[in-house]
């Protein structure tokens, strides 16, 4: 009983502190909403309806079908074809040099392999250096090449495809680039769980208020629990805030919204155990400000917030099942996407209790120590 | 001049035995950031030199409603693939579909009735996939490797040839392949030097003036030039020795080979911390506080990863985000980074890039040295 008055009362004192410090309170709120803001023109560039990447062309073949391949790449929204030449040298100099991203080689012979034996191949070469547009320009090609397949397979003697695999989603949503909204609302919920344990604990140490909060009669296991109790508030209005932005930009939202508040409080509650632990032994609150950014970046791609766990290398994968994190997004993905109950989820967040249930007593003693 | 290189001497001199004693900085600074970079990426996707199939160990069903010697047969195919090595059989389509978003599989391929008497008609027949996109990539990754898999598929053939890519118009690709590790090493080595050096510089400057020892540095006859400089000098050293870190773990643990020398390795990393180190004083010459540093620093992140090609090619922004990514000078330092490393052109080659960055440098560090001259007491406190 009187664990939850003094806890509820640090818990108040917190959420004080943090209303009289406009800047502190006005950041916390301000990472979700910069981090959508990223992604949002992340997002846009990703879904553009066109990028006119620059790829030169090299007809050597000048047959009707490779002319019809040039005009469909020609009229192409992704690429944009800047040249014509000759040679297939001077194709892949204008890679080289940096002039295009891209050179497409049809050889000679082109059309008539493709009259006589159905088949026939074209060289791509691509700025492989560059992230995206290798990816861009292949596809663009082969859609051109399967174009001429479909459109004018009769024609030039092509067959159609033997097997269509058609995809279905199971959610049913189209597939859009929204698929990693759910792990950024979880990495919010890290951020934030961060820079909370910044304010609650370093800062305080900082100001000289963490030793007479420790003398007075409260127990440390309530300052600790008051501290996350705060934080599961703020978390639940960080979370509020970017189902907002999620419903605005489209997203819809399928699960219980209750399950999503849990998610996202028991991800920030580990955090900000794994965060008490650590500011056992770092002080200063800038230095650990610092550690838990630059902790944060690998996290995007571990605990699969861009892509699957399961895509990653063995190694990765292993990390990956490691942090509790990964069960943290998967809950929410389930449960935003899927729609799904807490019987799907249940063992996601047990997980996530049981690793800020670790981590609780090894802050509580690092911190005894280091007082 | 001898009086500007024995002050910068000095003052750098003082910044590593401040360093030498602060243990949590040479763990920040030397193991946990480098480390932790490298290490994830290896981990993420394996070496330069280990090739795997990112669908090959994900559990999948396979349900045929065909039964006949074609289905069977792709099934073969589907196995004898190396891309799908967890197939489980024993659902029914309804159990499937149950079971997917579970976790316990993460897709289901569906041989629909009649498969065979289409193929037999010489008609196209499908193949149904049902994936569970609650987890982001599986669906694509999957639909990609599976098309390429059934595009060579022969149900005449009883084993099946070797895939050679699209069945009409095959796509020969040319040139250097670069691997992810290659790409994602450009990306480290990058943003572990501008991750530090920010924080370093502006951060220490803004310890400096919360410590009340910036007040005593710029009353002593040290003049400005040699602070700035002697910082740089000691994080330059940093840079050089946080390189040698990333590069040691990324050939000797995962196996990479970058096309360039190291000379041109530790050039380049240099000039990307040199612009950076520009940046944080022209941050701290606002007399900022180390957790206002530590804000802009995450920003400064965030924007590279928007702006600068690592998660989109620059070419490809269109609008602001073009203009943004135009003016961000470190945008031109991965550039560099990308061409001497994967590429292996010649640094010196690299003409628009060097001009760019060291042009920003300079007008940062002026930028930067006319603010702290002109406000030298406001700077102090």
């Amino acid at each position: 009983m009187r664990l939850a008055r003094d806890s509820t009362a640090i818990a108040f004192k917190e959420l004080r502190q943090l209303s009289r410090d406009p800047v502190s309170l006005i950041l916390t709120f301000m990472f979700p909403i910069l981090l959508i803001g990223i992604f949002i023109v992340i997002a846009g560039a990703f879904s553009a309806p066109s990028y006119n990447i620059p790829v030169v062309v090299a007809d050597l073949d000048t047959s009707p079908a490779s002319t019809v391949l040039v005009d469909k790449m020609t009229t192409s929204p992704i690429i944009h074809v800047t040249q014509l030449v000759s040679t297939e040298e001077q194709a892949l100099h204008h890679v080289e040099a940096g002039d295009a991203m891209g050179a497409v080689i049809i050889p000679q012979g082109f059309g008539e392999s493709l009259l006589t034996t159905g088949r026939a191949f074209i060289v791509l070469q691509t700025d492989n250096s560059k992230i995206t547009a290798p990816t861009l320009i292949q596809a663009a090609v082969n859609r051109d090449a399967e174009d001429l397949a479909s459109t004018e397979g009769s024609q030039f003697g092509i067959k159609e495809v033997a097997i269509e695999v058609v995809v279905r989603p199971i959610s049913g949503r189209p597939p859009t680039g929204d698929v990693i909204l759910p792990g950024f609302l979880s990495m919010i919920a890290i951020l934030g769980a961060f820079d909370d344990i910044v304010n609650a604990i370093t800062r305080e140490r900082e100001r000289g208020t963490f030793p007479r909060l420790l003398l007075s009669p409260v127990n440390i296991l309530s300052v600790y629990s008051g501290k996350m109790f705060a934080t599961v508030l703020l978390t639940a209005v960080r979370t509020t805030l970017m189902l907002i932005i999620f419903v605005l930009m489209g997203l819809a939202i399928r699960g219980n919204i209750l399950l999503i508040y849990i998610t996202t409080a028991l991800i920030a509650v580990f955090t900000l155990s794994l965060g008490l632990v650590m500011s056992a032994r770092i002080r200063g609150s800038s230095t650990l400000t610092v550690l838990e950014i630059a902790l944060t970046f690998p996290l995007f791609q571990l605990t699969g917030v861009f892509q699957s766990p399961e895509l990653l290398a063995a190694g990765g994968r292993a990390i990956s099942r490691a942090l509790p994190w990964t069960y943290g997004n998967e809950a929410l993905r389930r449960v935003i996407y899927l729609g799904l109950g807490i019987d799907a989820i249940a063992g996601d967040l047990l997980i996530l209790l049981i690793g800020s249930l670790v981590m609780l007593p090894i802050a509580l003693t690092l911190s005894k120590r280091t007082m | 001049m001898l009086k500007l290189l024995r002050d910068l001497v000095a003052v750098a001199g003082n910044e590593f035995r401040q360093f030498r004693r602060n243990k949590t900085a040479i763990l920040i600074s030397l193991v946990v950031l480098p480390l932790f970079f490298t290490v994830s990426l290896g981990a993420a996707g394996g070496g330069p030199t280990t090739t795997f199939s990112p669908t090959a160990n994900i559990p999948i069903t396979f349900i045929d409603n065909d039964l006949s010697a074609e289905s069977s047969q792709l099934l073969q195919a589907l196995r004898s693939s190396g891309d799908f090595d967890r197939i489980i059989l024993g659902y029914r389509e309804d159990s499937a579909l149950a079971v997917l978003g579970t976790g316990k599989i993460y897709a289901a391929i569906v041989i629909p009735e009649g498969f065979h008497t289409r193929l037999a008609n010489n008609q196209t027949s499908e193949i149904i996939l049902y994936t569970d996109d609650g987890e982001p990539g599986i669906g694509d990754q999957l639909s990609v490797t599976l098309r390429s898999v059934v595009q060579d598929f022969n149900p005449n053939v009883e084993v099946q040839a070797e895939r050679r890519g699209l069945t009409q118009v095959e796509i020969v690709q040319k040139g250097a392949l670069f691997s992810s590790f290659n790409i994602g090493l450009v990306i480290v080595l990058g943003v572990v030097q501008i991750f530090a050096t920010f924080y370093e510089i502006a951060g220490g400057m803004s310890r400096e003036r919360e410590d009340g020892t910036l007040a005593r540095l710029l009353v002593s006859p040290t003049g400005i030039a040699p602070i700035m400089l002697g910082k740089t000098l000691f994080v330059s050293v940093l840079a050089i020795i946080r390189t040698f870190i990333v590069l040691g773990l990324a050939v000797y643990v995962f196996g990479a080979r970058p096309s360039t020398d190291l000379v041109t390795l530790l050039a380049v990393s240099l000039i990307i911390a040199l612009v950076t180190m520009g940046f944080g004083f022209v941050v701290s010459s606002f007399r900022v506080g180390a957790r206002a540093v530590v804000i802009v620093e995450f920003f400064l992140v965030l924007f590279l990863f928007a702006f600068s090609g690592l998660v989109i090619d620059k070419e490809l922004l269109r609008g602001v985000s073009k203009t943004i990514s135009n003016i961000l000078p470190w945008a031109y330092g991965f550039e560099l980074l990308r061409r001497t490393v994967l590429i292996g052109r010649p640094l010196l080659s690299l003409t628009t890039e060097l001009s760019i960055i060291f042009g920003s440098t300079l007008l940062f560090y002026v930028f930067s040295y006319a603010i702290f001259a002109y406000s030298r007491e406001r700077l102090a406190f």
